[in-house]
């Protein structure tokens, strides 16, 4: 960690150079063809937690992945920033894929195993992570410990908001129209790997669902 | 896609999802073996300097493009970076990272050529887009005068993508979090950037943290708990 608040700026500042520079040096138009446009596959809808940075776990490049990060990845009903998302990206961009990825050692979903004060905010937010945990209780409490308890947790929060996400009307046409496929996924923090949720229609039959063999 | 082969277009699909784990279990382990201990002190939880809020723009991964590595920076992305006061996905996003996380720096990052920002200055019903991109067109219309007077349509773009940086980082100095924890602790502070594609750098719109801070208490001070 950066021993003053002005170094930590600075950090950065000289990273961008870094990044600018060695981006240059390995093709000189990147940065011309960056600017024509993007047109990504992918929207990832993840978590803010700074250990889920989707471009660099998934080895992708600028470009490649559109993206909203929230806290615990919800996606909620009546959430306008991430329906202007979806909107966004699978309406006017044309994304193919829309992944939902959850984590484990994720704060949200911890403190979604209990009812402490968070604040009004956190607490809204995280509300319906709450009832999941109430509605789940009796496979929560068959499992050992409150780590597998809350990788549960995030689990069936990536599939509750896969369900939302499938009402959204942006994504109700675009699966009908063109075969957009909707996937959850959980990275594991403990190994860096990434793992699809089979429950999210992994393996299931409908076209244009599957999982790696 | 419309007209492909289902077969075909089957396998496309199946390439680029397979190419996303391919490349994860790469990189995964190319960490492992440069410091096999590096998951292990990830596990450990995280402790960011830094929040960065900025656009959901594939073109900006914000780790990759300041040089920083995972657990090092606690990240929002949405459309056009904006923070609106009534939306509960952004309010928690800064709540837990100034009040719980003690972050140092907050930085809301924009670009020119931002897409959201084009979007919302076209005269066009967007549907669920409006009450998203309104809030960049009471931008426009807070510096109407000054955005007016560019006569040059690129260049005044640009200046709404500049301006729109600046308005959202008053947005966040108005919050209580930031107002109270800056009173007690000296930090998080805000910064605008703005970044461009055709160098790949980072600019600093210099919003000057603290004068901001005061000019907005005289209406907007949520300082006392």
């Amino acid at each position: 960690m950066a021993s003053s608040a002005a170094d930590a700026i600075e950090r950065i500042v000289a990273g961008n150079r870094v990044y600018a520079q060695k981006t240059t040096e390995q093709d000189p138009n990147a940065f011309a063809d960056l600017s024509k446009g993007q047109w990504p596959e992918i929207l990832w809808i993840g978590c803010a937690d700074s250990r889920v940075p989707e471009t660099t776990i998934c080895n992708c490049k600028p470009g490649d992945i559109f993206v909203h990060r929230n806290i615990a990845n919800c996606v909620h009903a009546h959430d306008n920033n991430t329906a202007a998302v979806v909107q966004y990206a699978v309406g006017a961009l044309g994304v193919k894929k829309v992944i939902v990825c959850g984590h484990t050692r994720c704060g949200g979903a911890q403190h979604s195993l209990n009812d402490h004060d968070l604040g009004e905010t956190l607490n809204t937010w995280l509300h319906p992570m709450r009832e999941l945990r109430r509605k789940h209780k009796a496979e929560l409490d068959n499992l050992p410990d409150d780590d597998a308890r809350a990788v549960r947790i995030a689990e069936l929060n990536v599939i509750q908001s896969l369900d939302v996400l499938k009402q959204h009307p942006a994504v109700t046409k675009a699966i009908n129209d063109r075969g957009l496929t909707l996937h959850g996924m959980i990275f594991d923090i403990t190994n860096g790997q990434l793992r699809l949720l089979e429950e999210s229609g992994g393996r299931r039959a409908n076209v244009g669902l599957w999982s790696p063999s | 896609m419309a007209g492909q082969d289902p077969k075909e277009v089957r396998k496309y699909l199946q390439q680029s999802h397979d190419r996303i784990f391919e490349n994860n279990r790469k990189w995964a382990k190319e960490h492992v073996e440069k410091n096999p201990e590096f998951f292990n002190e990830l596990s450990a939880g995280q402790e960011p300097d830094y929040l960065w809020i900025g656009c959901s723009d594939s073109r900006i991964p914000a780790e990759a493009i300041t040089g920083l590595g995972p657990g090092e920076m606690f990240i929002h992305r949405n459309i056009a970076n904006l923070v609106c006061n009534t939306d509960l996905n952004v309010m928690s996003v800064v709540n837990y990272a100034v009040r719980h996380l003690k972050v140092k720096h907050i930085i809301v990052c924009g670009h020119y050529g931002c897409g959201g920002v084009k979007a919302a200055i076209s005269p066009k019903d967007m549907g669920l887009l409006n009450p998203w991109l309104r809030n960049i067109r009471d931008v426009y219309r807070l510096h109407e005068t000054e955005l007016d007077a560019i006569k040059d349509e690129e260049k005044r773009y640009d200046r709404l993508v500049e301006l729109n940086v600046v308005e959202q980082c008053r947005n966040i100095i108005k919050t209580a979090a930031v107002q109270q924890s800056y009173k007690k602790n000296e930090f998080p502070i805000v910064h605008g950037w703005v970044f461009g594609f055709k160098d790949g750098l980072l600019k600093d719109l210099e919003i000057g943290f603290e004068d901001m801070l005061k000019g907005i208490q005289k209406i907007y001070d949520l300082s006392t708990e």
